[in-house]
């Protein structure tokens, strides 16, 4: 199934930001659920391998955008074949972009491609988070496979990929995790800090922060803990 | 495929590669590498992160791309700062060997300490080699710098490592492969998360023998 979001933040008058495009279908609607918040609410079970979802966010200058969901997302394997769900998150920011979805649970068989590609101009700022736990509880790990990729004025500040599960080749003992989380931010700097499963690492003003374990609520708390 | 692979690929090319251990040395200290086998798991795991990102840079360095927006990208693929000095420094080692080995103006475009795929790449195309030559020195050098950092520090047959790097063959060349068969211009970013902290913490360590 195909799923297409757009969201779109201005500054409207006396500052405050107004949102003139807010649109969804396929697998996600979109509710507003503050002056400059939006919540995605899935309409459907999965994702399912072989689904696509672009989710396109627009912050212009002046303007903020918090984007939340409502639920985690359970991606399930393909009916047939073993193609993988797909979900693209496309920013474009001036203003300032605040990216907590709830965490994506990758069943037993299923591979999950999600990927943030944020484009920033000057001054924008940006916080986005991802939650990811293999497999539902007594369950065999799912594949996970996220690339983040932050662009700041042109000059590309990060870019990774991280690939976890069966059949991703660096997911090997003894390191092997269930439960993965990563902050990302752009607008204040912070320097390096070390925990015992969770590093931040420090970007031209900002920094990306990774936990990663066996349980999704230790890591969460642990990458909260170097962020 | 001429003789200047074999020298580049080299580790007794005066680079300054030795003083490094790719996060071996940490490796060890956190009880994550221990023999033969847990070597071969940790070489396996640097070789498909940034041993892949090093050879698509090198590949793309040595095809002639702009070569200070391949640094760049170098630069967000490397968010740690320990990695990325390291990787500075062995690029600096290279240019100032590669330069008296292969003469060419192909130096000239590269930045000041620029990341040692990229710099790797210029030796490559100084030196008549393919991308895919580049590629293959960039895996194969990912995996060989740190199995002999391991055979230092953990005291290890000799014998025994060589046939760990050796093994690792098939995955190497897939890796060169690899980058090469990306869509135009698609630089790998896989990354290990695993191998950022033991950097980072290797680098606090007043009592290390490999400077990273």
């Amino acid at each position: 199934m195909r799923t297409r979001v757009e969201v779109v933040a201005r500054r409207g008058p006396g500052g405050r930001t107004v949102l003139p495009v807010v649109r969804g279908s396929g697998q996600l609607a979109v509710r507003r659920t503050g002056p400059s918040a939006v919540h995605l609410v899935a309409t459907a079970f999965g994702p399912l391998g072989g689904d696509d979802a672009e989710i396109r966010l627009v912050v212009e200058e002046g303007a903020v955008l918090a984007v939340r969901s409502v639920a985690a997302a359970v991606a399930l394997p393909a009916r047939d074949g073993d193609r993988p769900s797909v979900q693209r998150v496309l920013a474009e920011v001036a203003g300032e972009l605040d990216l907590r979805m709830e965490p994506t649970v990758v069943a037993r068989g299923a591979h999950h491609r999600a990927g943030l590609t944020a484009e920033l101009a000057a001054g924008a700022v940006l916080t986005a988070t991802e939650q990811v736990l293999l497999g539902r509880t007594g369950e065999e790990p799912g594949r996970w496979t996220g690339t983040t990729r932050v662009v700041a004025d042109g000059r590309p500040l990060v870019h990774t990929t991280v690939g976890l599960g069966p059949g991703a080749p660096a997911w090997l003992p003894p390191v092997a995790p269930r439960a993965y989380a990563s902050t990302v931010h752009v607008g204040q700097a912070a320097g390096v800090l070390t925990a015992g499963d969770a590093v931040r690492l420090p970007l031209d003003t900002g920094w990306v922060a990774t936990a990663w374990g066996a349980e999704l609520h230790t890591v969460v708390r642990a990458v909260e803990a170097v962020a | 495929m001429t003789a200047s692979l074999l020298t580049l690929a080299d580790s007794r090319l005066p680079a300054g590669g030795h003083t490094h251990s790719g996060g071996v040395e940490q490796a060890i200290a956190a009880g994550l590498v221990r023999d033969p086998a847990s070597l071969a798991a940790f070489l396996l795991r640097r070789l498909v992160t940034s041993g892949a990102v090093a050879a698509g840079l090198a590949a793309a360095a040595c095809r002639g791309r702009n070569l200070p927006v391949l640094d760049a990208e170098a630069d967000a693929r490397t968010p740690s700062p320990a990695l990325r000095a390291a990787s500075r420094q062995q690029g600096r080692g290279l240019v100032r060997v590669g330069r008296r080995a292969w003469p060419s103006p192909l130096w000239d475009a590269l930045p000041a300490a620029p990341h040692h795929p990229v710099a790797l790449g210029v030796a490559a195309a100084a030196g008549g080699l393919t991308p895919r030559d580049a590629a293959a020195a960039a895996a194969y050098l990912s995996v060989s710098g740190p199995a002999t950092a391991a055979q230092r520090l953990l005291a290890m047959d000799p014998l025994t490592v060589a046939a760990v790097t050796a093994r690792l063959a098939p995955e190497i060349d897939a890796v060169a492969e690899d980058c090469l068969s990306r869509a135009d211009g698609e630089l790998s970013a896989d990354t290990d998360p695993l191998l950022d902290l033991l950097a980072e913490v290797h680098a606090t360590r007043g009592d290390r023998f490999f400077a990273s």
